[in-house]
């Protein structure tokens, strides 16, 4: 097995140690950043597909996030300003009302494991705070809203209606429990996610329409 | 007629109920014994510390309270070193503290309703109450130990309460808090739930059990049904806050000789500010002919006898009164 593939299988069960060692030694072996990137970035694949089929649980998938981190740490330093590697940025935030942040996390580690630089604004975020990091970022690619009651669905319409209103190019995607693909649509987001493995998916889809 | 409480017990033992079991009913609930949750806010209000330090804050127009876990605020912030940060509370002994509680449950009929000890947070909840979710979870991989111990330390607290609160208030049953999932998946996988968990609440429903309590009621309202054989295995003889992502019909037909199922009528979908009777009144209809007459109650997934949204409870129980005269 070589380097670039032992790192994409240590990343998978979520090797936190092995991983950093083994990207510098697939350096070493003459694989560049970018294909031991993508690498990483197949293997979070695999782990968020296995979560969207209940293979794998959330604990699986967040020392995955973190082994892939801890590779990224090691390459950081040669892929400084090499746009071509980033899907761009995504902002991320639960919407105004709602403080639940832990399935915003999960999204945020899965989208970022997919290529996204993220800039989380966190939990209880007012709409017109979306559009402000909008114009604050480079490249913002993405906006992801979560809600996860239903009495914040109306705040979580607000979220999309005031982005789109601002920038009516800007792709937005929702999620969280109470929202349904026909409640995304009726809102005006561009897509939507029933949990963490299948939000990477659809960002990368939605970006590349 | 039978009381609430024989009513309950053919329901959940596969005899003849003579109707649905109307949500809490059976369950009088002891809060005033309640002294572990001290300190965590059930309505607005300002930031609070509960017993074992950990800091909540229930903000205006939120239907619930949230432990704060920035830096500043979180109990444990090296796992392996938890020892450290986190020190057993004190539970009161005194008879004074007692004597609401005590009062509250010899008022009680108990051929009526089970004299019902209410327990949380649980476990898995007090892990990541003190340390945060994401931390939490990744320390069942990677410092393993350390969690053992951990969950070992909160379970002798839990038994010192039980046996305190059992020579007080001697209950008939326990209602224990413990979400264990989201709506749609376990947190953990099945086999570290087993590991880590199963072990820890044998003890404790056993000590219940072992104790003269006839009872245990344990809410998730979650997905939860890879964890059902492990409920079981615990002790466990109502799963309440089962939602229907659960396929309750299915764990009726696979394990109701063994557990019963309570739930099935989702919180977020009845219970908000524009909810209508109609609405209610096909969701329990819903809910009481797909999963039937045995192994079920039909309640609202959260944990507690009450809405957050005035007047859903009580439309709840309304509908359920329906349903009992049109099936029974």
């Amino acid at each position: 097995m070589s380097k670039i593939e032992e790192v994409k299988a240590k990343v998978e069960i979520g090797k936190t140690k092995l991983v950093p060692a083994l990207v510098q030694e697939a350096l070493d072996e003459g694989s560049t950043p970018a294909m031991i990137l993508q690498a990483m970035v197949d293997s979070m694949g695999v782990v968020g597909d296995k979560f969207s089929k209940g293979e794998i649980f959330v604990p699986e998938m967040l020392i995955a996030a973190k082994a892939m981190a801890k590779g990224v740490d090691v390459l950081r330093p040669l892929l400084a300003g090499d746009s071509e590697t980033s899907l761009g940025t995504c902002i991320i935030g639960t919407v105004a009302g709602d403080l639940h942040d832990i399935g915003k996390n999960l999204v945020a580690m899965m989208i970022e494991s997919a290529g996204f630089t993220m800039v989380d604004l966190g939990v209880d975020v007012p709409a017109e705070k979306f559009v402000e990091a909008i114009k604050e970022n480079e490249r913002v690619t993405l906006v992801a809203c979560s809600g996860l009651l239903t009495t914040t669905m109306p705040a979580l319409k607000e979220a999309v209606q005031t982005i789109k209103a601002a920038y009516p190019d800007q792709k937005v995607i929702v999620g969280g429990a109470p929202v349904t693909p026909e409640y995304a649509a009726e809102i005006g987001a561009d897509g939507f996610a029933p949990d963490a493995g299948s939000a990477a998916v659809k960002a990368k889809e939605i970006i590349s329409v | 007629m039978l009381t609430k409480k024989q009513n309950l017990l053919e329901t959940i033992k596969g005899g003849k109920p003579d109707r649905f079991v109307k949500q809490y009913e059976f369950l009088n609930m002891i809060f005033e014994a309640a002294f572990q949750m001290t300190g965590i806010p059930m309505m607005p209000g300002p930031t609070s510390k509960d017993i074992w330090g950990i800091t909540w804050t229930f903000m205006e127009g939120q239907i619930g309270g949230f432990p704060v876990h920035d830096e500043e605020h979180l109990v444990i912030k090296d796992i392996t070193k938890w020892k450290e940060y986190v020190k057993k509370p004190l539970i009161p002994t005194d008879d004074e503290s007692w004597a609401p509680a005590i009062a509250h449950a010899n008022a009680i009929n108990r051929n009526e309703e089970f004299v019902t000890a209410m327990y949380a947070p649980g476990l898995f909840e007090m892990t990541h109450h003190m340390m945060g979710m994401e931390n939490s979870l990744m320390a069942f991989y990677e410092e393993p130990e350390a969690m053992h111990e951990l969950i070992n330390y909160i379970t002798e607290f839990e038994l010192e309460f039980a046996e305190i609160l059992i020579d007080r208030i001697h209950p008939d049953a326990l209602f224990h808090h413990d979400d264990w999932g989201s709506q749609i998946s376990s947190f953990l996988s099945p086999s570290m739930f087993q590991e880590f968990f199963v072990p820890a609440y044998k003890k404790i429903y056993g000590y219940y059990k072992a104790n003269g309590v006839e009872l245990i009621v344990h809410h998730s309202d979650s997905y939860a049904a890879n964890l059902v054989p492990a409920m079981i295995e615990m002790g466990i003889d109502i799963f309440q806050g089962v939602m229907n992502t659960n396929n309750i019909p299915e764990l009726i037909n696979n394990y109701g000789r063994q557990i019963s199922f309570m739930g099935g009528l989702h919180s977020g979908e009845l219970d908000f500010p524009d909810w209508t009777p109609e609405r209610i009144a096909e969701d329990v209809e819903r809910a009481c002919k797909a999963n039937g007459k045995s192994f079920y109650i039909p309640c609202i997934t959260h944990g507690g006898a009450m809405s957050h949204f005035p007047g859903v409870y009580e439309e709840i129980d309304k509908q359920i009164d329906k349903m009992s005269k049109e099936m029974f």
